[in-house]
């Protein structure tokens, strides 16, 4: 009994690695990329066994939030392929059975819902943790309740209109006013035929030769 | 005879309040968009440092003795160009009409820059510049491919701004946000000039200097960049075999002759304001100094900002490649650098060829090469812009100045046009300063809508390649045949004496009766044989699906015909009816 229980034992203990080996491929998993030093360049953290379990974690939990609850644990989380770049490839397998593997799709459904959270827990963003092959959802854009160069624009048309305005009416009363005190001045005018002739020429017109001097008061 | 009530004295012409605003007015119509963007682009296509020599040659040779004609003769005459050519010859009243068409056509087409100006610069008060980053798609997956195969830039000037369509025969409708910054740009226009030379005189104090204050701050903002200076030192290392290339001379004496504006009859226009006496021998000089010196200085801004993006785009090719080579052999971070990519490449060409071979389609050269302005200074600086920090502030600083800029030299044009009207009696009768400043305003707006259309960029490009140039070298070369030869020199001389105390030396002399229309006629008979030898004229047209200009033919001959014979119908019409008109 003890002898069929160790057997049983070595067996599993030789085969399980190999069943791992076996079920962690690119074609069915996720190939990761990060580029710390690039994001974090001078703070840049060493990655480590310690991150990798870290990672792990992250992903487990990121099944767990999209799952609804079912217990996916570090050990789920299958690596492989680790390269010096900091590039791994990775598979999920289902927590109710350690040798079937979650499809794809839901892996990247899963890893799409908490994106934010797993890039913040490596302070990385979408460009410096990429997930080949599944391209991240851009930013939504900001909506305007009204467009602010719609503002910008009212504000300089209001002030040029205004401006306009206020020049058009103080010519218009500046007109009527001069014109007020035309109409008083015209009673004195004699010899309007001369200025007439010679009304057109600019800089030839000579005061002397026109007598409506009110000042001169004989 | 009836009693006819004299008018009070102040009918006469109205003046500058000093010499100072006319100067300021001719610098604000001569320091247009064209010193910042044209000039750069010039220099750096015919050899950075070089291009100054043929440059500083025409200036001497033609564009400060044709500047100084201008202005005697609007001094002289104290009339618009129709009445100031009128009174030269009587034939020769076409020409200013001529002037006047000219001015009409671009005052339709150049307010459209402001317009565009205006909307870039209300686009810049936003958290993020929108054409920093591409649209997302209505999934969030991706950037619009449109924009994505572009650049975000690009994709702002040519979808958001112009919403350009296919070609020029595609109408489409009036983009709304365009045509409410074209008619901002013509009330600003008509608040500038609605009381003529008075509310002008007042204006150019601002227009004039500030724009000097915003390129000074960019001068500083522009050097302190990265890679900025390999900018400048491209420009300043003259290649000097451009002298020998032909083109070089005669890119040189346009930009002269147009950035000088000499010809739409604005310069007239202005000195027909001026006093008597007024000394417009050294004014003539110092603007036309000012103008080239403008030119210089800010080439040098621009071609800062133009190092500091070749510098940028080179460093983004090397990032790429960096991460290109890291991804595909899975080499750790810290040993691809971007100063060792080119070795890396030769030494896994050599241990993984095959490898190499797969990705040879996404391995570029990256290079400093000169990033090529292509006069689009939309594009290129904005791009620039917004890779600088606090890029608000400096793309509200800049389109600002460009605006200036801009209505600095409409309110020549515009000038150009009202003067010689009020040169009319009838109409200076009839109707008050305002309303006839109102009505050309309305009336170039009414028309400037039609750029503001989908197709809008195609004739505006047409307008600006085909409308003017032509008819403007001929209309200055009748102008200085006619002040040489016809008015003669003799008498041009007592009218300069009687004005400034003095004759003209012998340098001007020899400028206005041989060299000046020598060159020009050269420029002429060029354009012409160009013209001929083009073919069919051409425009570039927005592909939406290749997104990339391609080169499209104008179908119809008839539009870029028309304003040169519209130029010469006019001038000759008029002739015709001036010799009928003598001989009865």
């Amino acid at each position: 009994m003890w002898t069929v229980w160790t057997v049983w034992m070595v067996w599993m203990v030789c085969l399980v690695p190999t069943t791992s080996e076996a079920l962690c491929t690119e074609d069915d998993g996720y190939k990761v990329r990060l580029s710390i030093k690039t994001a974090l360049g001078g703070d840049a953290y060493e990655w480590n066994e310690s991150e990798m379990f870290f990672f792990k974690a992250t992903l487990a939990f990121a099944m767990r939030t999209y799952s609804g609850g079912e217990q996916y644990d570090v050990s789920n989380i299958l690596v492989c392929d680790e390269t010096l770049r900091v590039s791994f490839v990775f598979v999920v397998t289902k927590p109710s059975n350690t040798s079937e593997l979650v499809p794809r799709t839901e892996v990247e459904n899963a890893i799409k819902k908490s994106r934010h959270r797993i890039n913040s827990a490596f302070l990385l963003t979408d460009q410096t943790l990429d997930f080949v092959g599944i391209n991240p959802t851009l930013a939504a854009p900001i909506q305007y309740d009204t467009p602010p160069w719609l503002i910008a624009f009212g504000v300089v048309m209001g002030l040029v209109c205004a401006g306009i305005v206020a020049l058009l009416v103080s010519t218009f009363l500046n007109k009527k006013r001069s014109k007020k005190s035309a109409d008083e001045e015209e009673a004195g005018r004699g010899n309007g035929i001369l200025c007439e002739s010679i009304r057109g020429k600019d800089g030839l017109f000579n005061q002397g030769l026109v007598d409506d001097d009110r000042l001169t008061k004989l | 005879m009836p009693f006819e009530v004299p008018q009070s004295p102040k009918e006469s012409r109205p003046s500058w309040d000093n010499p100072m605003q006319f100067v300021l007015a001719c610098v604000s119509y001569a320091v247009g968009l064209g010193n910042v963007w044209r000039f750069p682009y010039l220099c750096q296509m015919h050899g950075g440092g070089g291009f100054m020599i043929p440059y500083l040659i025409m200036l001497f040779v033609e564009g400060i003795p044709l500047f100084y004609m201008e202005l005697a003769i609007g001094q002289k005459m104290r009339l618009g160009s129709i009445g100031a050519w009128s009174a030269i010859s009587p034939y020769l009243g076409g020409l200013g009409i001529a002037s006047v068409v000219t001015s009409l056509y671009l005052c339709l087409y150049y307010n459209v820059i402001n317009a565009w100006s205006f909307w870039y610069l209300f686009h810049s008060f936003q958290a993020v510049l929108p054409w920093s980053d591409c649209p997302v798609n209505s999934n969030r997956t991706a950037y619009l491919e449109e924009c994505e195969v572009a650049t975000p830039t690009q994709y702002f000037f040519f979808r958001e701004t112009l919403n350009i369509s296919s070609s020029i025969d595609e109408n489409g409708g009036v983009h709304m946000g365009l045509a409410l910054c074209l008619l901002l740009a013509w009330l600003i226009v008509y608040l500038f000039i609605v009381k003529g030379v008075k509310s002008t005189g007042k204006v150019v104090y601002f227009t004039a200097t500030f724009p000097y204050v915003v390129l000074i701050i960019y001068l500083i903002r522009g050097v302190t960049l990265h890679g900025a200076l390999n900018g400048v030192k491209y420009m300043f290392t003259p290649k000097m075999e451009q002298l020998a290339n032909p083109q070089t001379w005669i890119n040189a004496a346009t930009q002269i002759f147009f950035s000088l504006g000499l010809g739409f009859g604005s310069l007239i226009a202005f000195a027909s304001y001026n006093h008597h006496n007024n000394n417009f021998e050294n004014q003539a000089i110092t603007v036309s100094l000012i103008n080239s010196g403008t030119s210089i200085f800010a080439s040098i801004v621009t071609f800062s900002i133009y190092g500091f993006k070749a510098t940028f785009n080179y460093e983004s090719c090397l990032e790429r490649m960096r991460l290109l080579l890291m991804n595909t052999f899975e080499l750790a971070e810290d040993t691809v650098h971007i100063d060792n990519i080119s070795f890396w490449i030769t030494d896994l060409n050599r241990t993984q060829p095959e490898q190499i071979a797969a990705i040879a389609s996404r391995i570029e050269t990256c290079s400093l090469e000169a990033v090529e302005g292509t006069g689009l200074a939309f594009i290129v600086y904005s791009e620039a812009i917004k890779n600088m920090p606090a890029a608000q502030l400096w793309s509200v600083l800049y389109f600002f100045m460009l605006l200036l800029l801009g209505m600095g030299s409409m309110l020549g044009n515009v000038t150009a046009i009202i003067t010689p009207l009020r040169d009319f009696k009838v109409l200076a009768h009839s109707l008050s300063n305002e309303t006839l400043n109102g009505l050309v305003c309305l009336f170039c707006l009414l028309l400037g809508f039609g750029f503001t259309t989908r197709s809008g960029n195609y004739w505006f490009t047409m307008f600006n390649e085909y409308g003017a140039t032509f008819s403007l070298l001929f209309i200055v070369l009748l102008e200085i045949v006619t002040v040489s030869y016809i008015y003669g020199l003799k008498r041009f001389e007592k009218d300069i004496e009687d004005m400034l105390g003095r004759r003209p030396n012998w340098y001007w002399k020899i400028m206005w009766v041989a060299v000046s229309p020598l060159l020009l006629i050269s420029l002429f008979v060029f354009y012409i044989l160009n013209y001929i030898q083009g073919g069919a004229p051409t425009y570039q047209a927005w592909d939406k699906d290749v997104v990339r200009e391609e080169l499209t033919q104008i179908r119809l001959g008839l539009r870029s015909d028309s304003e040169i014979s519209c130029v010469n119908l006019c001038a000759y019409s008029h002739i015709e009816m001036t010799v009928t008109r003598k001989s009865m």
